[in-house]
């Protein structure tokens, strides 16, 4: 954690408030903490894109291993079971949301 | 046989002198001048009663409270003094309330004290008839009210330049005329509210809470009104972003209006204010003047000493252990998101006690005393409850701290807040004059929750056994002043008497309540032109911290029911000034947390078995018992030379 709330969120979802803050600071000025928190946003964005960037290059060297087509059938069965979980389980923590916690369809909604 | 007999005797003596009115007295002797239009009240006591009351309550018209999911309104507070249930967050799509609240004893007066900062942006924000409802911080704020929250704070509340946002159109015209309908809500629940009747049941006062924050410095003040004469406008921390700013706008646009206006501020949370609430500089850097500290004086006759973040009477570490209560282990209200302040790192004059030393220090150089208040306390509740002080029934501040919007938070609140206290106006009646009359001249004290009555009369001739008199406060009264007075000059060698008497709370079946344990005198007086301390034990004496189980919260120490006494200063130096203050308090008890971890079944010998949002419950760093207590407003010593 970058910043002093306890948020597990998507990294889509950094970018989104990223974005609605930098939005506040163009219209409104940069009075108080509002950079700061716009990049405590950005950091985490970048940060967790970092580590998605990483963990995707580890599985691409791990899966070049494999048949076509077994490579297909283990990334299209991991990421149907990943959006699964993120859409039937309160995964994130979402302080900045409309709900305190929610899977990634409350999340988006 | 015979101290029982006299333990149920005295109390029987000496309580109709303590609480209940005097057969013979009558409204047309009121010392204090009416300024309204009421029916005289039936209960009216020339030597003065104990109200309770809660000064500091914020509605859903405060920004913070709104963004938290506050929808209760100035009347639903007040209906809720009154001991009626009040609904509150999460509410249901169809707008019911999951949650009721409801008060084991009404209170005696209640003062709405929403934010004067930001009512028209909230109105604006909230209400869709609204110009600027569309605007992109509303939307921002309505989509993402956590972000909202600490994005619109840091703007205006926090911000050392305060500023409206832009759909408050040039000069903040939009808000400031949106602004007006929630001020008018906030005079007319008052008004509605105010019991007018010979009965003289519930008082309410109008009021704002000036909210300046600069750099995360808290300076806040809640302005109270006396009266249904009011400014046009509450005063704002965007337009008038200093103390002596507030000050200067009460003298303008109220004490000279020639209208009737009366006004007080009070200050609260000099804890989280980095010292900069009772600053010894005006705000050009320049120390300030006699006229400076005159009308601070004049307009702060009392602080608010306790409430939801934290106690402000002395400095943790100080060499009196019992400051070590309810501290906040920050310098700012802004340090809240990053604790990384220590107590020996606070700055000066963030605590009363100092204050009141410094006032000493202050009047010998100034000849007059800027730090002459005192001290009550109050909830700062922010969904609109006033006087929910039980330490069983905490169920959080509600501003912007843990989200109550959407879901019951398995803790109410961070660990360091707390339930809140008091205020206590010892007055002739329930009125808004008699109660306003009382905060004048401070005599006041504040409580930690209790409804203990105390009493402090200072003078140079009490007789010692002045306890066993059934007159002991007509003859505390007429033989010196009570609490919030000056001393009267001495009359010979002697020194300072102090006749102090505290009763504890009554309570009742539904309102459990604990014995006293001690009343102690903190004195504080200039040496060379140092400020010293001290504290005395005066009556009861330390009960056993080992006596209260904290696994079921009873306690085998025996306390009393009540304590009296007359103490004389034995350290007493005639040339120096000085104040006392009486603190009275009761035997250790559980703190909030400690009931709801009981009441939650934490087992914490069995870690493994301990949810992880109740993982706190088993923080050692975290008290699990509390010694409830009153704090008096100060009689204040000054030599003859001084005077």
């Amino acid at each position: 954690m970058l910043g002093p709330w306890e948020v597990l969120a998507p990294t889509a979802r950094y970018l989104l408030l990223a974005v609605v803050t930098a939005a506040v600071m163009a219209v409104e000025g940069a009075a108080g903490p509002v950079p700061l928190i716009l990049a405590l946003f950005a950091g985490h964005a970048l940060v967790y894109l970092l580590l998605a960037w990483l963990v995707t290059r580890l599985c691409t060297r791990l899966l070049s291993r494999l048949h076509t087509r077994a490579r297909t059938g283990v990334v299209v069965a991991g990421c149907a079971a990943l959006l699964l979980i993120a859409l039937l389980f309160d995964l994130y923590i979402t302080p900045f949301g409309g709900l305190p916690r929610s899977n990634l369809l409350g999340l988006l909604s | 046989m015979k101290r029982v007999v006299l333990a149920l005797l005295l109390p029987a003596l000496l309580l109709p002198a303590l609480l209940l009115p005097a057969p013979n007295a009558t409204a047309s002797e009121a010392p204090f001048e009416r300024s309204e239009q009421r029916s005289p009240c039936t209960d009216y006591d020339p030597l003065r009663r104990a109200f309770f009351g809660d000064t500091h309550v914020h509605t859903a018209l405060s920004f913070d409270a709104w963004g938290q999911g506050t929808m209760a309104g100035p009347g639903d507070a007040y209906r809720f003094a009154r001991g009626e249930a009040l609904g509150i967050q999460p509410y249901s799509r169809d707008g019911l309330p999951s949650r009721s609240l409801q008060l084991r004893r009404p209170l005696d007066f209640a003062i709405v004290t929403d934010h004067s900062d930001l009512l028209g942006e909230t109105r604006i924000c909230d209400d869709p008839s609204q110009e600027g409802h569309d605007s992109l911080v509303c939307r921002v704020v309505r989509r993402f009210p956590k972000l909202g929250y600490i994005l619109v704070n840091g703007h205006v509340y926090s911000s050392e330049l305060p500023s409206r946002y832009s759909f408050c159109g040039s000069g903040g015209a939009v808000c400031l005329q949106a602004a007006l309908g929630p001020w008018q809500e906030i005079q007319q629940a008052a008004e509605a509210h105010y019991d007018r009747s010979s009965a003289c049941d519930f008082t309410t006062f109008v009021g704002y809470e000036w909210t300046g924050m600069p750099g995360g410095r808290n300076i806040h003040r809640n302005v109270i009104f006396r009266n249904a004469t009011a400014q046009r406008f509450p005063t704002t921390y965007i337009e008038t972003p200093t103390q002596e700013g507030l000050w200067q706008a009460l003298d303008r646009e109220c004490l000279k209006a020639g209208n009737g206006c009366d006004v007080l501020a009070i200050p609260h949370n000099s804890n989280v204010s980095a010292g900069s609430m009772f600053t010894i500089t005006s705000a050009n850097g320049s120390p300030i003047s006699a006229e400076d500290a005159a009308t601070r004086a004049r307009l702060e006759t009392l602080v608010e000493v306790t409430q939801h973040k934290g106690d402000s009477e002395c400095r943790p570490g100080a060499e009196d252990e019992l400051c070590a209560y309810e501290t906040l282990p920050y310098a700012r209200m802004a340090d809240m998101a990053h604790i990384d302040s220590e107590p020996g790192k606070l700055p000066p004059l963030m605590y009363t006690r100092e204050v009141l030393a410094e006032g000493l220090v202050q009047q010998a150089r100034l000849g007059i005393n800027p730090f002459k208040f005192g001290l009550i306390g109050s909830t700062d509740t922010h969904l609109a409850a006033p006087g929910l002080v039980d330490e069983d029934s905490f169920i959080g501040h509600a501003a912007g701290t843990v989200d109550s919007r959407l879901q019951v938070p398995a803790f109410p609140d961070r660990t360091e807040f707390n339930p809140g206290g008091l205020a206590v106006l010892w007055a002739e009646e329930n009125s808004r004059d008699a109660l306003f009359a009382a905060m004048r001249r401070r005599e006041a004290y504040g409580t930690s929750g209790p409804r203990m009555a105390v009493r402090m009369f200072a003078g140079w001739d009490y007789p010692d056994d002045l306890c066993g008199d059934s007159d002991f406060v007509e003859k505390g009264y007429a033989g010196g002043v009570p609490m919030g007075g000056d001393l009267p000059a001495a009359r010979g060698a002697g020194a300072p008497k102090l006749a102090l008497w505290a009763l504890r709370d009554p309570a009742g079946k539904q309102s459990p309540s604990h014995p006293l344990e001690r009343i102690q005198i903190v004195k504080g007086h200039l040496d060379d032109g140092r400020s010293v301390e001290k504290v005395y034990d005066v009556a009861g004496e330390p009960a056993d911290p080992d006596a209260l189980d904290l696994s079921t919260c009873t306690t085998r120490a025996r306390g009393s029911d009540q304590l009296c006494t007359v103490w004389t200063d034995p350290d007493f130096d005639p040339d120096a000034p000085a104040f006392y203050y009486a603190r009275v308090l009761e035997v250790p008890s559980c703190r909030w947390n400690t009931y709801l971890c009981n009441r939650a079944g934490v087992d914490c010998d069995d870690p493994g078995s301990v949810p992880g949002e109740l993982a706190t419950c088993c923080d050692a760093g975290v008290a699990r018992s509390i010694r409830e207590r009153a704090w008096t407003s100060p009689v204040w010593y000054t030599p003859s030379r001084q005077r």
